[in-house]
């Protein structure tokens, strides 16, 4: 039987093409829709996830109640044996260190006399080994807009707009002034090697990346991190991951019991805004494709309805050689089950297809703007993310809505004269 | 024309569901692109008149040397205004403002905060000003002062709480005094809220030692008043003030746009594989017309016709369901789940779509001019029919 | 720190000189002028060179500064850090208002001005600015009140100032001088509205070629948590000829 309606689909190409066409690009649709929205919606989290949450991030507790200070004196002080834990532990998880302090920019002039200042917020994180991720995960490369990423110790790169307000030039030296955590004042001097645009007024007004060896040095913190900052490989934040991770290393010891600095781990969802965030954009990610899902149902439903009002005139000859109106029906609901099955497979298969591409390369909506510069807080690049959910959410409008369709088509076999039928060629 | 409008109307009206359906869908995508494009313009007409009603007012003043985001430059930027201009801010009608900068000691740490003194007769902006007047809280000697919710809330102070500031006054001489906080403000602007303690601009003349000088002046309307001002100040505009939201609202407008594409694609989809089918169960029709005289571009046309009356058809359905919906989003808003002033972006939990006759008749022309085309493309088949064949109802 | 300990010592002696006229005292036997003028006696010298460290305590961290100061009058200071390796060769220059450092690690003279003077040094309870107060107690202050108080056993003259212009950082001070030595033994520095801003005790008198002096000093912003910032006179020579290329720029490369 299923033989026999498969030949029958492929032979009689008005029979498969176009329904087949149609539940395919629609399947796709709302397979690319679900991914493109839940991509989006996960936007604003990424950037802070990417800037300074972390999926999960370790730091010690003081400094976790008061993180907007940035007080580096309260940092995690032997991280390195911390990440090696970690890594052993989530051996899954990207770990990276960050160190963020405020510090004060003296830019001098060509004899050495102060000609700029100005205060400047600090980000350390590695820039210069080889096996960082940051470059990628902050887009860096993109969003560099003079020069070039730093290459070796002591190079920087500043915000376009500070560097344009202090006048400091690619290549040229200036002299970073901030408390070690110690809190005494260090002075170094730093090379800026480009510069880069953030997309976020807070951090094109004023800020700084440096390499995490070089913030180390300068702050006098030998192997210590403000924090450890946890990606998941995916680079997608999951709640549940995260919470299971969080409650097994936060019941573990680590130190000394007593220890007021021992490290504690927090998920992105422990940040009430990230969490308010991060259900906004489950929320309105399901409404979205719930609408899509409907929008695509009804469009699918009239594919099936079309799929069976086109053989009519077939229905009629059949009904005439004596074959019976419930097998005729029922051949229809076959039929239409393999076109909505074959279709909706190949639909979602092309729609991850698309959004995979979307996922990997993101699309450069900036590139359509007349100001082209990327920047690392909105990068200006839309990505989509495939979950779990987009391998199978295109069968429901692609299987369901169909037989529907022809379900309802079908009717008019039974409703209809047998010449009737006949006579709707 | 007319009467292929007729027949189109009466064609699609008898093949009942599928017609419905394919509308159905069409005005969908009708009322979901106007109802997202409402929501961004809403959004971006809500952040500008938020900001503008709580920060900007209708354009600035500001002393050439002020810097809202430089500390460094606020110790050097204040000036005395005319006093033509000082009698107009008495009477409250700019909202003048004295920036300086102290410290407070929340955990026994030095945390640098920006004291705003403002007039507090001031009807220009939204800050609830009249808090702060020494009569109200003449019972405490601590300085009545303001914050917005997010301030407090990290600071970790609530309405009565005292605490203590210090500050250099213009000598550089330290001083130090109690301040109670009278009023924490909610409000949808963050850039009047963090890192800020609003205060009398008087009494903060008076910590100063500023006898009458300001820093920056709200405009409560248009106006040029480029007389009133000594060249010590410098007029800074609404367009530049609100530079920074509009760029916000553009880039996630184009965010939005394959949300219009993929709705638009999926009724075009609907429409396309009726016509597909149109065509090709009404060849006998079609030949009938052309017997009857019709050139072929004319009953392509009758075809066309009959798939852009699915717009037609659309948009009356889109205004029956759609513009109560509307209408109740516009009156009520779209409520956001999320308390969007932390982001730091200027907005508030609900947002109020905004659609104009601009909006709405470029979204019909839009959709209507895309279901043309693709009822075009199908029934251009007609044209390559045999009308001899068709008539006997068969494809050639 | 060097020149805080120097104007701390040093300065306040000064106001002897504007003392004799203030009659509004307390009926105590020894006058205001007098208690002052044995301080002074004490404590002043035309040049001196000391060794001292200085101890930072953060919440979690403490750190130990060693420096050599020359110091001539009241307008100049020269400071180089010796310990610990990270701080050494990081010098300082004081020439009336004007504060340089130079940092090894830099190898840059930076003026420091404006608001990098609210700096604390080396992270201690003391900023640029209070290190380069160069106030003249005696002429910027004037004596409201003196009485006689047991300050930590210490039989001790308690002396209230009030500034007489309104451009002094500090609006107000309170000094404790103990009665029998006339060394200072602290010193409270009040804000315009009256609140407490910082404090500085004195202690471990010894006795340097003939004078008393106390060779700890603990320094405390009294608004911010922490214990405060230590200071420990190591060793110190009084009316030494100091070479006066210490006291230029060109020392600091």
């Amino acid at each position: 039987m299923i033989r026999f309606i498969l030949r029958g689909l492929l032979r009689d190409r008005s029979r498969s093409t176009i329904p087949l066409l149609v539940v395919a690009v629609g399947v796709s649709l709302s397979v690319f829709m679900h991914a493109y929205v839940t991509g989006i919606m996960g936007d604003m989290v990424r950037q802070s996830a990417h800037y300074s949450e972390g999926h999960v991030k370790v730091l010690t507790r003081p400094y976790a109640e008061m993180a907007h200070l940035n007080p580096i004196d309260l940092s995690i002080l032997n991280a390195s044996e911390l990440e090696e834990v970690l890594v052993h532990q989530y051996p899954e998880m990207d770990w990276v260190h960050r160190i963020n302090f405020s510090a004060l920019v003296d830019v001098p002039d060509s004899l050495g006399e102060t000609k700029e200042q100005g205060p400047a917020f600090v980000m350390g994180l590695d820039l210069l080994s080889d096996k960082s991720t940051e470059i990628k995960r902050l887009h860096l490369t993109e969003a560099l807009v003079r020069g070039r990423l730093p290459q070796h110790a002591g190079e920087v790169l500043l915000s376009e707009q500070f560097a344009k307000k202090l006048s400091v030039e690619v290549g040229e030296e200036f002299t970073l002034i901030a408390a070690t955590v110690y809190g005494n004042m260090a002075y170094v001097n730093f090379t800026m090697s480009g510069t880069i645009h953030h997309g976020s007024p807070a951090f094109d007004r004023g800020s700084m990346l440096i390499d995490l060896s070089d913030a180390r040095d300068f702050l006098a913190m030998e192997q210590g991190s403000a924090q450890i900052l946890g990606f998941f490989a995916d680079g997608f934040y999951n709640d549940d991951t995260a919470l299971e991770m969080k409650n097994s290393f936060n019941t573990l010891e680590h130190g000394e019991a007593e220890d007021e600095y021992a490290p504690i781990m927090l998920c992105l969802a422990d940040n009430p805004t990230m969490a308010l965030y991060l259900g906004l954009g489950s929320q309105m990610g399901m409404w979205i494709s719930l609408v899509f899902l409907l929008t695509m149902s009804l469009v699918l439903w009239n594919a099936g309805l079309l799929g069976g009002l086109r053989r009519y005139q077939e229905f009629g000859i059949r009904l005439a050689i004596g074959e019976e109106k419930s097998h005729v029906y029922r051949s229809l609901l076959w039929e239409s089950l393999a076109v909505g099955t074959i279709g909706s497979a190949v639909g979602t298969a092309i729609g991850l297809f698309f959004a995979y591409l979307l996922q990997h390369y993101g699309l450069n909506i900036e590139a359509f703007s007349e100001n082209a510069s990327q920047s690392v807080m909105m990068p200006g690049i839309i990505r989509a993310r495939i979950t779990p959910v987009d391998f199978y959410i295109g069968f429901v409008p692609g299987l369901v809505s169909t037989l529907i369709g022809a379900g309802l088509a079908g009717i008019g076999v039974y409703r209809r004269e047998t010449a009737r039928l006949m006579n709707e060629l | 024309m007319k009467l292929a409008i007729y027949i189109a109307f009466k064609n699609l009206l008898g093949a009942g569901l599928r017609t419905w359906i394919n509308v159905l869908v069409l005005s969908f995508s009708f009322v979901a692109i106007i109802w997202i494009k409402g929501i961004m313009l809403g959004w971006d007409h809500q952040a500008k008149s938020q900001l503008i009603e709580w920060e900007i007012g209708h354009g600035q003043y500001w002393h050439t040397n002020y810097d809202p985001n430089d500390s460094f430059t606020w110790d050097d930027s204040h000036a005395s205004p005319s006093d033509t201009l000082l009698n107009a801010i008495k009477e409250g009608r700019y909202a003048a403002i004295l920036v300086a900068q102290g410290v407070i000691y929340p955990e026994g740490r030095m945390v640098p905060v920006c004291l705003k003194g403002i007039n507090t007769t001031q009807q220009v902006l939204k800050i609830p000003t009249s808090f702060l007047s020494q009569e109200e809280n003449s019972k405490s000697s601590a300085i009545p002062v303001m914050m917005g919710a997010y301030m407090a809330n990290s600071c970790q102070l609530k309405e009565g709480d005292q605490f203590l500031v210090r500050w250099r006054d213009k000598d550089g001489v330290f001083d130090a005094r109690e301040m109670e906080l009278v009023k924490v403000f909610a409000t949808p602007v963050p850039t009047v809220d963090a890192g800020q303690i609003w205060l009398d601009c008087s009494t903060l003349q008076n910590m100063m030692g500023l006898n009458n000088e300001i820093t920056l002046l709200s405009l409560p309307s248009n106006e040029s008043n480029e007389l009133l001002f000594s060249n010590e100040f410098q007029f800074k505009s609404k367009e530049f003030l609100l530079s920074d939201i509009e760029k916000m609202v553009q880039m996630k407008s184009k965010g939005q746009s394959v949300f219009y594409l993929v709705l638009l694609v999926l009724a075009m989809l609907a429409i396309f594989d009726t016509q597909v089918l149109s065509v090709f169960k009404r060849r006998r029709e079609i030949g009938t017309y052309i017997a009857l005289g019709y050139t072929r571009s004319e009953v392509v046309r009758l075809f066309t016709i009959e798939g852009g009356v699915y717009a037609l058809l659309a948009s009356a359905l889109a205004l029956l369901y759609g513009y109560p919906f509307l209408l109740w989003q516009y009156r009520n808003g779209f409520k956001m789940p999320v308390d969007v002033a932390e982001f730091g972006i200027a907005g508030s939990n609900h947002i109020y779509p905004l659609f104009s006759l601009a909006l709405i008749l470029g979204t019909f022309l839009l959709i209507a001019f895309t279901t043309l085309l693709v009822s075009y493309l199908p029934a251009r088949k007609i044209a390559a029919l045999n009308p001899a064949e068709t008539l006997k109802g068969r494809l050639s | 720190m060097t020149r805080l300990f120097v104007s701390f010592i040093g300065k306040n002696l000064l106001f002897i000189i504007g003392f004799f006229a203030i009659t509004n005292l307390i009926n105590a036997q020894i006058t205001p002028a007098e208690v002052l003028e044995r301080v002074d006696a004490n404590l002043s010298a035309n040049t001196r060179v000391f060794v001292s460290e200085m101890t930072i305590h953060g919440k979690r961290f403490s750190q130990t500064l060693q420096s050599k100061t020359y110091s001539a009058g009241n307008s100049k200071a020269f400071t180089e850090y010796l310990s610990p390796a990270r701080e050494a060769g990081t010098k300082l220059l004081m020439l009336d208002d004007k504060l340089w450092i130079y940092t090894p690690s830099s190898d840059r003279t930076i003026q420091l001005s404006g608001h990098m003077l609210k700096q604390s040094v080396m992270g201690s309870d003391l900023s640029y600015e209070d290190l380069m107060s160069d106030t003249k107690l005696t002429e910027e202050y004037e004596v409201v009140s003196m009485l006689s108080e047991i300050y930590q056993d210490r039989k001790s003259y308690l002396m209230e100032l009030v500034a007489r212009t309104e451009s002094q950082s500090y609006a107000r001070r309170k000094m404790w001088i103990d009665a029998e030595y006339f060394v200072p033994l602290k010193e409270e520095l009040y804000a315009k509205s009256g609140q407490l801003l910082k404090q500085a005790s004195m202690s471990d008198l010894k006795q340097i070629q003939g004078r008393w002096f106390p060779t700890q000093m603990v320094y405390r912003d009294m608004l911010k948590n922490g214990k405060g910032t230590e200071f420990r006179i190591l060793s110190m020579e009084f009316n030494q000829a100091i070479p006066e290329h210490l006291f230029s720029k060109a020392v600091l490369r």
